[in-house]
């Protein structure tokens, strides 16, 4: 290293001393904490008491409902909301003219930066007992029951995370060399092949960013199901609220956080060794 | 296509419009449409809960968005000096801490914020002097602060980095040629460069604390703030009074956002 380098070295340490304070004491010690809680013993009065014991490993087949329904849905919600998000990021990146482009693409995030449990409770709203289902009873079809079901959770999945998922969607398509479009209709390529063969291989990051971002968030999401599921479709998130806050199972809502944390790693590993994977490919297939 | 797009831009508004619709319904059910009036707005703003709730949120997001904006703009520029694995340490914790889900946050810091307390409570309360009432430390402002600034500071982070990799070198250059100290250059010509995206993290900031609830919930002790005061209403039944608030809430919010926007959009007009 330089000698004249030397100040601003001990300048970068300052100005970096309260950043990484931070990830000390809010990130890395809590999660330490939390793994090492998830190995210990509920005491007498719901807190934990220190000790090496599988235990609560060995309990979580009685929360399996939970995990069952979160590993569900979750993938589920991800796919439905890649499925409404792509052509509306198509629409926005190809067809829309540069003038109102950014104005649209603004007013699909907007949402996203509100607040989720008042539009989710709007959901209530509508899904409940005089919304959609009074309307049909006037067109004649009576006995609908929307609220606390799947669907609703399902529905509030892509009301709730679309604009993540549309956002690197838009980006990569915006980024897509349009005149490789054209040479491809130029070449008698049909638009069905065209879309196959260009446009979805070159989307691929940005379908892979958005589903990531989505199926992380869904992993850990509390508010869907707990006003959409009403108890009866519920998510980790939700046994996890009940463990810490009501029936106060400290130890062993630790090892569901952290069960919760290594299913998230492992899904999201495996998921871009995929995509890695059908890069190379692709890009060996260009050789 | 266009259909769809109409389509799709409906069933992300309707839902807020029909919150907005019902908070001004005059009737005291809050599925019945009954006339329009405000008084919800008038029962919500005099009901004292609804108050400290708002006053609490205030306060919470406020020195959010100032130690965000603080600790995000020296740690950006921080990190452009810093290279091998320092960096990539950083990055991957600002990263972590960007991804993780908030109820992850919310249990972790509760449970090791009690487990601190409960080890340093006793102690302080042994070495404080006879007679006088020791501190007692608690879950409260500071851990729901503290929590919400891991995901603000690292968000502010991101974007001021993206800002100075947008910026002109050559400006800092000419500025060092011409003999101006490393503080003026920074006042100078860093600064006025940057400005609009670490205002771009402050509003971001302040909205995202704003509008938290799950990791409010598990860290915010006594204290209620504006989400959860609206969640526990839920729980006991919406009425009209509920979305005026969360009216209230949606507006703040988009005031936000639209300011937001307009000091990112400045980066065209330079």
């Amino acid at each position: 290293m330089r000698e004249d380098s030397k100040p601003s070295h001990w300048l970068t340490v300052a100005l970096l001393a309260p950043t990484s304070m931070w990830f000390l004491f809010m990130l890395i010690l809590p999660l330490i904490v939390i793994l090492v809680f998830s190995f210990g013993e509920r005491s007498a009065f719901g807190g934990y008491s220190g000790g090496f014991t599988l235990e609560q490993y060995a309990n979580l087949p009685s929360r399996l409902k939970a995990f069952q329904n979160t590993m569900i849905i979750a993938p589920a919600g991800t796919l439905l909301s890649l499925v409404v998000a792509y052509p509306l990021a198509y629409f926005l990146a190809v067809r829309v003219s540069r003038q109102y482009k950014l104005i649209l693409l603004v007013l699909v995030i907007v949402p996203f930066w509100t607040s989720l449990l008042v539009r989710t409770y709007a959901w209530i709203f509508i899904l409940g007992g005089r919304g959609i289902p009074t309307l049909l009873e006037f067109i004649g079809i009576e006995g609908v029951r929307l609220i606390n079901t799947q669907g609703a959770v399902l529905v509030g999945i892509v009301y709730g995370y679309l604009p993540l998922m549309v956002f690197p969607i838009f980006v990569s398509l915006e980024k897509l060399d349009k005149t490789l479009l054209e040479a491809s209709s130029d070449l008698g390529g049909s638009p069905f092949k065209t879309f196959m063969q260009i446009t979805l291989p070159l989307s691929m990051p940005g379908i892979a960013t958005g589903s990531m971002l989505v199926f992380i968030l869904l992993m850990g999401e509390f508010l869907i199901p707990a006003f959409l599921g009403g108890g009866k479709v519920f998510f980790i998130g939700n046994a996890l609220v009940d463990l810490f806050l009501q029936s106060r199972n400290w130890p062993f809502g630790a090892a569901v956080s952290v069960t919760l944390v290594v299913i998230m790693l492992i899904t999201v590993s495996l998921y871009m060794r995929m995509i890695m994977r059908s890069k190379t490919g692709r890009d060996e297939s260009l050789m | 296509m266009r259909i769809y797009a109409i389509a799709v831009f409906l069933f992300l508004y309707v839902p807020i419009g029909i919150i907005v619709l019902f908070s001004f319904n005059a009737g005291r059910h809050a599925s019945e449409l009954r006339g329009l009036s405000v008084q919800w707005y008038g029962k919500a703003l005099s009901n004292p809960f609804v108050g400290d709730a708002f006053v609490t949120s205030l306060i919470v997001a406020l020195s959010v968005a100032i130690l965000s904006s603080l600790m995000g703009t020296t740690a950006a520029l921080a990190l452009q000096r810093l290279k091998g694995t320092p960096r990539i340490l950083f990055d991957g914790l600002i990263y972590i801490s960007v991804m993780i889900p908030g109820i992850v946050i919310g249990i972790a810091t509760l449970v090791a914020l009690v487990t601190v307390f409960d080890f340093l409570n006793p102690l302080l309360a042994s070495i404080w002097p006879e007679g006088v009432k020791p501190p007692k430390l608690h879950m409260g402002y500071a851990s729901v602060i503290a929590a919400h600034t891991l995901f603000t500071m690292s968000l502010v982070i991101i974007l001021v980095r993206a800002r100075i990799a947008g910026m002109d070198r050559a400006l800092i250059e000419a500025s060092m040629d011409l003999y101006a100290t490393p503080w003026r250059t920074f006042y100078q010509v860093t600064l006025p460069q940057i400005y609009p995206a670490i205002l771009a993290g402050f509003l971001l900031s302040f909205t995202f604390s704003f509008d938290d609830f799950i990791i409010s919930f598990f860290v915010a002790g006594a204290n209620t703030t504006l989400p959860i005061y609206i969640f526990s209403s839920i729980r006991r039944g919406i009425t009209p009074e509920v979305n005026a608030i969360g009216t209230m809430v949606l507006a703040v919010s988009l005031f936000l956002l639209m300011t937001a926007q307009f000091f990112l959009r400045a980066r065209g007009n330079r």
